[in-house]
């Protein structure tokens, strides 16, 4: 039962026993790759990966053009704004860009989440001049053209109506909105049908020029290249932009909200019940991460952890539950994410609670813990895989300030962290007591199961 | 790149091994090769009910151990079903591969034992939820599988949901289970693949070793004898379903994965709609801004494969009016062919594609556990955009030609409810 264990013969000298577990030989050293940083005059980063086994490229401009910077009666402008970047610049419209792109057999995209805007262009490396240069321009000298703008802003409100039916949006924008109230994080990333609509050309145009500056921005670089040569050639393909200051982030520390406090969409013929449920979590630069990752891990972070064992493979009341304290550069919130029968979504609801009280109420098993840690240990070079992989991981570096040699370090602080830790965690961290509940289905089904835990507000469907 | 080693074992177990040693990752894919289409009706779904099975245990392997040994070291593991297969795999650290061996051997050889009916009634449940959450609660999610009963005829195993019925899923018994298993679950009708850094020698030592002593079976049923064909004539539908935009699905029949012409089908998908450059995305979306989004699939099925098309409209826009866009752009392609420009966008976008499916070990190995399966030519996964650049424009205006502009369209919209 102990598959990391150490042995010095092969199994095949010994006679099979299919009762046993094999234990494996050593581990096969992995190390993460080298990142290359260089900083431009102007102040731009170039974090790079050499990688040679596919003649591939992929390269991420990146500054902190997020939601988070999004106007109280604006939601959705820096996500609409990354959706128009790469629709048009001042020397290539859009459709332009497209054939250009497309037909070397690469592709772009630009768009944002709540921390950052990104421009991302990938294809063989001989492309990948051609690559750098597009992105820049697209970062540089977005066009915002009128017409474009009001072709964005009609996709944008028809995909909003799509989103209205949507159970599982519906489920966590119910619970964002209690959770956060008068924070940011509250709002709609993509925007709600009346903000949308008033989003003109001119708010996008001034929103993307405060933050069009080297300083502060980055531009992440993974695949067959050569990260010296890629750095000589980033001052001139950006010097459309500023070296100015960035803006300042607005303040990102949410009160807690008082809960229980139980949300209800109601969708009288929902075949199911979605489940959102939580309360605030840390940022994702937080001293102890590597501890939460661990708890998580044992909560509700992989298939075999205690909330799935529970509602899936105990009770058969979901297809699947999970955990997660969310990435943000401010405090994003810990959810706990399920759709389940609508029947018993009561009971669902209980054994949630019951297993985010369970661990604080006595420490994880040190089996749970090992099993847990040689997880995560051992699943980081998988994710390691592709390009888009490193890049993230890269992003990851660059949006939330972490030292060059976080990756490197990470297998050994994870490797420090003790059962105590994480008991001591949960007691912190975990709010079972004053949990934000959304949920999306029948009111009239579900509103009964859901009253023991808390008052319950019904609603209907909205962004 | 290292070349592709194959050995058959005594049992009929194929295994074809590929090393890539660029990470310490090994990747173990199984297909075995029995889908939806070995169902019947009354019983469908069940293939991919006994996937869930395959995850509770066998005679050494506790019931969730499966996955507990194999995340204990860092691993990832899943299993699919479709029409023609079923998938089990897992990427393990390099240095684990006897025990994701031991594991799938396991279930493999020793099944039965650990079935008892209270699993059978809780993986039940779970697949009655996976249902809900993936098709009765997801908007537009039962469209899909109205398109392919219209499309194939009664006694088409193509005909009914990979997934199925909720009442078929809730008929199913143990009995069931232990007759699917004895028919399908064997060496014979099983093809492993293993990439990734592991030494090939030893990796075919453990392979016999495990399972080697398996036995094996008859050779399973082949459904695919005596196919009615799929339906020629057009058909239309609509139906309501809580969405707020319209979307128009359209159907036809290609020939399988694997042939010339499927890979000419899906040569025009990519012209299609493969990126915002490509024809109907650049006309209907872009240009004259009728639809919100526009896609194209062909199947990679092995007794034809449904070539789709799939439109969302506006919210006060009109499916039909998509419907009759997308077929007036096939006729033009039938007609006149596609231009150099859109043939050169396509090919470079595949072969960009196929790049960054080899980036990935379990998606090569699965790749190479399809062609071994259909083809018995594993090879073919490496190289599968030279079979690409042997379509020339000419193949795509056929395909468009012969087998969708000729023959009646399966159509099915999907309107807001009460709209």
């Amino acid at each position: 039962m102990s598959p990391g264990a150490a042995r010095s013969t092969p199994t095949t000298a010994e006679p099979l026993d299919r009762r046993r577990a094999p234990v494996a030989f050593d581990a096969k050293a992995f190390r993460f790759p080298a990142v290359t940083r260089r900083t431009t005059g102007g102040g731009l980063t170039l974090l790079a990966i050499q990688r040679t086994d596919t003649p591939l490229t992929l390269l991420r401009f990146v500054n902190r053009a997020g939601g988070h910077f999004d106007p109280p009666a604006s939601s959705g402008l820096a996500s609409f704004v990354g959706s128009l970047l790469d629709e048009g610049t001042r020397q290539r419209n859009a459709v332009a860009i497209a054939d250009q792109i497309e037909g070397r057999g690469g592709y772009l995209s630009s768009g944002s989440d709540w921390d950052s805007s990104a421009v991302s262009a990938g294809a063989l490396s001989k492309h990948l001049p051609f690559c750098l240069d597009l992105i820049a321009e697209v970062a540089s000298y977005p066009a915002f053209d009128p017409v474009e703008t009001d072709r964005m802003r009609s996709l944008r409100l028809a995909e909003l109506q799509r989103l209205l039916a949507d159970p599982g949006t519906l489920a966590g924008r119910a619970f964002a909105r209690a959770l956060y109230r008068d924070h940011v994080y509250a709002r709609s990333l993509v925007g709600t049908p009346e903000t949308i609509a008033r989003m003109e050309r001119e708010d996008c145009a001034k929103f993307w020029e405060r933050h069009q500056t080297q300083r502060g921005a980055f531009l992440l670089a993974a695949g067959d290249l050569d990260p010296e040569a890629l750095h000589a050639s980033l001052g001139e393909a950006f010097a459309g932009l500023t070296s100015d200051e960035p803006p300042a982030l607005p303040p990102l520390d949410p009160p807690e909200a008082p809960g229980p406090e139980i949300h209800v969409v109601d969708l009288p013929q929902a075949a199911q019940a979605e489940l959102r449920v939580g309360h605030l979590g840390v940022p994702r630069n937080h001293p102890e991460r590597p501890t939460l990752l661990l708890l998580n891990s044992i909560l509700g972070g992989k298939f075999t952890s205690r909330i799935n064992l529970n509602l899936r493979e105990r009770h058969g009341y979901t297809y699947g539950a999970s955990s997660r304290f969310v990435d943000r550069v401010g405090t994003g919130p810990f959810l706990v994410a399920a759709a389940v029968d609508t029947a018993v979504a009561g009971r669902a609801l209980q054994e949630i609670v019951t297993e985010l009280r369970r661990l604080q109420d006595e420490p994880p098993a040190s089996v749970e813990l090992e099993d847990s840690r040689s997880y995560l240990l051992g699943v980081f070079p998988y994710t390691l895989q592709t390009l888009d992989g490193l890049v993230s991981r890269l992003e990851e570096l660059a949006v939330h300030d972490l030292p060059d040699d976080y990756y490197a370090a990470f297998p050994e602080r994870l490797r420090q962290v003790t059962v105590d830790d994480v008991h001591s965690a949960a007691t912190r961290y975990l709010a079972p007591d004053r949990l934000i509940i959304g949920v999306a289905g029948p009111a009239k089904d579900l509103v009964p199961q859901l009253e023991p835990f808390g008052p319950v507000v019904v609603h209907a469907p909205s962004l | 790149m290292d070349a592709i080693t194959r050995h058959v074992l005594g049992n009929g177990l194929r295994l074809v091994m590929h090393r890539r040693a660029e990470l310490p990752l090994v990747a173990i894919n199984l297909w075995y090769h029995v889908g939806s289409k070995n169902e019947r009706p009354g019983r469908t779904g069940f293939a991919h009910l006994f996937e869930h099975m395959l995850f509770q245990g066998s005679e050494h392997v506790g019931v969730n151990d499966h996955f507990r040994y194999v995340q204990q070291v860092g691993g990832v593991a899943n299993g699919s079903t479709w029409f023609d297969r079923t998938n089990y795999y897992e990427t393990l650290p390099a240095h684990q591969l006897e025990l994701g061996l031991w594991l799938e051997a396991d279930r493999m050889g020793f099944l039965l034992p650990a079935m008892t009916a209270e699993k059978l009634e809780t993986q039940r449940a779970v697949v009655m939820n996976e249902r809900r959450q993936r098709v009765d609660n997801q908007p537009y999610g039962r469209a899909f599988e109205r398109v392919h009963e219209l499309l194939y005829p009664e006694g088409h195993p193509y005909r009914w949901p990979v997934i199925g019925y909720m009442e078929d899923i809730a008929a199913a018994t143990l009995d069931d289970v232990r007759a699917f298993f004895s028919t399908y679950y064997r060496p014979n009708n099983c093809v492993l693949t293993l990439v990734g850094d592991f030494d090939e020698a030893r990796a075919r030592d453990l392979v016999e070793r495990y399972f080697g002593g398996l036995p094996s079976g008859e050779p399973p049923p082949i459904p695919s004898a005596g196919l009615p064909p799929p339906r020629l004539e057009t058909s239309a539908e609509t139906m309501e379903d809580r969405v707020r935009l319209p979307r128009a699905y359209l159907a036809w029949c290609v020939p399988p994965f694997g042939d010339l012409r499927w890979y000419a089908a899906s040569l025009l998908s990519a012209v299609l709609t493969g990126g915002k450059a490509s024809r109907l995305h650049r006309d209907l979306v872009y240009e004259r801004e009728l639809a919100q989004s526009v896609a194209c699939s062909v199947f990679p099925t092995e007794e034809c494969a449904t070539f789709g098309v799939m439109a969302t409209g506006r919210p006060d826009g009109s499916p039909e009016h998509l419907r009759d866009e997308v077929l007036r752009t096939l006729q033009q392609v039938a007609e006149s062919g596609i231009r150099e420009d859109e043939y050169d966008r396509a090919l470079n976008g595949i072969l960009t594609g196929h790049y960054h499916e080899l980036e990935s070990l379990d998606h090569l190995a699965d790749s190479i556990s399809a062609a071994t399966t259909f083809f018995d030519e594993p090879e073919r996964a490496l190289h599968e955009h030279d079979v690409y650049s042997a379509v020339t424009p000419a193949h795509v205006r056929e395909v468009a030609a012969e087998y969708l502009a000729a023959r009646g369209s399966t159509y099915v919209a999907v309107i807001p409810e009460g709209g």
